[in-house]
């Protein structure tokens, strides 16, 4: 590109980010905005290094050439119904006049455009800063900031030409201009003429809020979201301030007339403003939003050997900030609307009632079960070991307390059978590690298997019977010889009870058991043992029995021979 | 080239107010000084009806509250003092070895921002003034308070003018920029010792 098609690139660029910086700091209403197109904004953000963000609305900037100046002037309109005239507060003036540059080496059109970008990269930033010192800019502020009706607004209009201001006009104005920028075509000068003083126009809101605590600060826990403010300024027929939007109106005010924190422009800490101007919510011109750190990885940005006029990025640079707040702000306002969740209470011994963090299904509650189901109910509350060895301790679960146990045993066997209705028990106990947690972890899962297997419970015991014994570990598989009896008369009633119960659900039936005893019984013995019903026995009365059958054993045994020395005796006493 | 001074306008300033004021001025000029790729970021003063940009810099922001911690720890030992905050820009150059071992860089300033406070205690300063007992101390005392505090509002917009103006002005001493950072420049904050 020729260096005559740079300048004048640069020329115009610059026209469009001085109209970007006096609209995006004026015109506080986003009429039309049209859609942010990323692309057209990251290459639009590059020009001067100045990131602006989005255009504030849609507006069709006059076509003009370099040489036509850009006229932008600031109103101040009355709102209806006052009958007042508009009136420029402000007139931005960016042209460029034709001079007559001295002829020097530094004037060649190759470094001319150099050095014309960089100082126009210097007056834009001055720019910046300048229109944010001017007293329309509270205005901006304030309209901007409040969802308030106020009897002026502010609007503008771009021109390339505007009557001058009469004499007397001229003198309520300041006229403020920035050093020119020399360029190819001549002089790039940006002035201002602005009034000092918006104190007569009488800028004010209607309905203004005054300042309130919110001493039930929606969000604390302790609160109810939804409950009505008591003194709301809502009775007075003021509306809640909310953080306009993007143009976004958030007029969908909470279903409670309750000014939550976030729909409440904070004031702004100056003290000495003749009216009250909320603090700015950010929006989507970079302003009053923590700053992304710019991208830097331009190449040379601003070197003069290796200038570029077409935005020298080589990735994409951060698109301009979206509305975070915003989002923000309606995830707060949803939180907000949600239900507490309750936290689940600790357990205590006999509680009945209770859920389970662990529960996968909340629906799940324990409730006493009237039944059998009830020691299940108790036992499977527990969800820590410790909580299980506490419930142990207190509930104590007797030697002589068959019945649970047998439970226990019926459970045990569902959980060794239960891979095929849950794989996360084959896959717990498999492990190897401590059945605790297999326990811990079974006492939730057990609920879920509520439905699927009714004789299902979780014990504590097995908490105690794995810390104290590897074989006890063994006895899962079925494994357990009998002379882990003897070896647990040493250890607790409880885990004595426990591997009781382990032997009875690896002995085989009592009709073909020969595991008891050593000397096989007769025949007769079988039969008589084999007539007994396993199932309906506790494990003392099991072992009386087997007492009782070796008694008679004996005693068959015994009358078996003296019937017979008698027989023989009386058959050889008849002749 | 030629370093070019500016020297603002003096301020007086309560303790409180230092660092709302060096704040707004030292963001002020470094962001005419930033010229990599910026996010404008707009602040409001706390103490004043002022608002000013900063670049958006975080490690910017860091240095600057670290050197005015600095100041106001210095204020605290020196007090009712006038004092300077200075913002200077330099050049870093290698030096030429003359001989062997020496192997030096050396700064070379082309810009230096003078920033004059003054600083007052009302407290310790008012009482030596008033000769009569006021009749109603609290109500004299704010007032003079939002009097003075008005008047530094005034006085900090003019400041900030004047930083405007003077970059401006001066703008062919700025060196080339050689890298692609938010802050072009290396700069120096330098406080009283």
């Amino acid at each position: 590109m020729a260096e005559s098609g740079k300048s004048e690139q640069i020329i115009t660029q610059f026209f469009l980010k001085v109209l970007h910086a006096v609209l995006g700091s004026r015109i506080p209403h986003r009429h039309g905005a049209a859609p942010p197109d990323p692309a057209r904004a990251r290459k639009r953000d590059r020009w001067f290094n100045l990131a602006l963000g989005d255009l504030p609305l849609a507006f069709d900037h006059p076509h003009h050439s370099v040489m036509d100046p850009l006229i932008i002037d600031i109103i101040l309109t009355p709102r209806p119904p006052a009958d007042l005239p508009e009136a420029i507060v402000e007139r931005w003036t960016a042209q460029c006049e034709s001079w007559n540059a001295p002829h020097s080496p530094d004037n060649s059109p190759s470094f001319l455009y150099r050095r014309t970008y960089k100082k126009s990269i210097l007056l834009l930033r001055s720019l910046y800063c300048f229109l944010r010192l001017l007293p329309a800019y509270r205005v901006f502020r304030m309209l901007r900031s409040s969802n308030q009706s106020h009897n002026y607004d502010l609007s503008y209009r771009a021109l390339s030409f505007a009557e001058p201001f009469s004499r007397e006009e001229e003198r309520e104005f300041k006229l403020h201009s920035f050093t020119p920028v020399e360029t190819q075509f001549g002089q790039l000068i940006v002035s201002v003429q602005y009034r000092p003083s918006l104190s007569d126009f009488n800028l004010e809101a209607s309905s203004l809020l005054p300042p309130m605590i919110i001493t039930d600060y929606v969000g604390s826990p302790a609160t109810d979201p939804m409950r009505a403010f008591p003194s709301s300024p809502y009775e007075r027929g003021a509306r809640p301030i909310s953080f306009p939007l993007r143009g976004v109106r958030t007029s969908a005010t909470p279903s409670a007339p309750r000014p939550h924190s976030w729909t409440s422009a904070p004031l702004v800490h100056h003290p000495l403003s003749s009216f009250p101007i909320p603090a700015s919510p950010p929006d989507g011109y970079g302003n009053r939003i923590p700053s992304q750190r710019p991208t830097t990885h331009r190449k040379g940005s601003f070197s003069f050997d290796e200038f570029k006029f077409s935005p020298p990025f080589s990735s994409p640079s951060p698109t301009p900030s979206p509305p975070a707040q915003g989002s923000s702000y309606l995830h707060s306002h949803l939180r907000s609307e949600t239900a507490p969740l309750s936290i689940p209470q600790p357990l205590t011994g006999k509680s009945r009632v209770h859920s389970s963090p662990i529960l996968s299904d909340p629906t799940k509650i324990f409730l006493p079960p009237p039944s059998p189901r009830s020691m299940r109910t108790d036992l499977s509350s527990q969800n820590s070991p410790l909580e299980s060895r506490s419930f142990r301790k207190s509930e104590g679960l007797r030697a002589g307390d068959i019945y649970s146990n047998l439970q226990w045993y019926t459970a045990q066997k569902s959980l060794k059978d239960g891979r095929d209705d849950s794989g996360r028990f084959s896959s717990v106990l498999s492990s190897g590690g401590s059945p605790r947690l297999a326990f811990s972890r079974s006492s939730s899962r057990l609920s879920m298997q509520d439905d699927i297997d009714d004789g299902d419970f979780s014990c504590p015991f097995a908490v105690d019977d794995v810390d104290t014994s590897d074989s006890q570990n063994r006895s899962l598989d079925g494994k357990e010889p009998p002379e882990s009896i003897q070896a647990s008369s040493h250890k607790s009633q409880d885990a004595a009870v426990g591997i009781l119960i382990q032997m009875l659900k690896t002995a085989a039936p009592l009709r073909q058991d020969h595991s008891y005893s050593s000397q096989s019984s007769t025949s007769e013995l079988n039969g008589v043992i084999g007539t007994s019903s396993f199932f309906s026995r506790r494990t003392s009365d099991a072992l009386e029995e087997l007492r009782s059958y070796k008694e008679m054993k004996e005693i068959l045994l015994s009358r078996s021979g003296t019937n017979k020395k008698k027989s023989s005796i009386l058959w050889h006493q008849d002749p | 080239m030629n370093c070019e001074t500016c020297q603002l306008k003096e301020l007086v300033v309560e303790p409180l107010e230092i660092r709302d004021v060096l704040r707004c001025i030292l963001h002020t000029i470094v962001f005419h000084r930033a010229l990599g790729l910026v996010r404008p970021k707009d602040v409001d003063c706390e103490l004043f009806e002022i608002t000013y940009v900063q670049c958006g810099d975080a490690e910017l922001e860091r240095k600057i509250d670290e050197k005015i911690d600095l100041f106001i720890g210095w204020v605290e030992k020196h007090p009712n003092k006038k004092s300077q905050v200075c913002l200077s820009f330099y050049e870093v150059r290698n030096k030429q070895a003359t001989w062997m071992f020496s192997n030096k860089t050396e700064r070379l300033y082309w810009e230096q921002w003078y920033i004059n406070l003054h600083v007052i205690n009302t407290k310790t300063h008012g009482k030596s003034h008033n000769s009569k007992a006021p009749i109603n101390p609290g109500d004299n005392a704010l007032e003079e308070s939002s009097s003075r505090r008005a008047s530094l509002e005034s006085a900090l917009h003019e400041v900030l003018f004047q930083i405007i103006k003077f970059v401006n002005e001066k703008k062919d001493h700025i060196p080339s920029v050689t890298n692609s950072e938010v802050i072009s420049f290396p700069y120096e904050i330098t406080t009283p010792r």
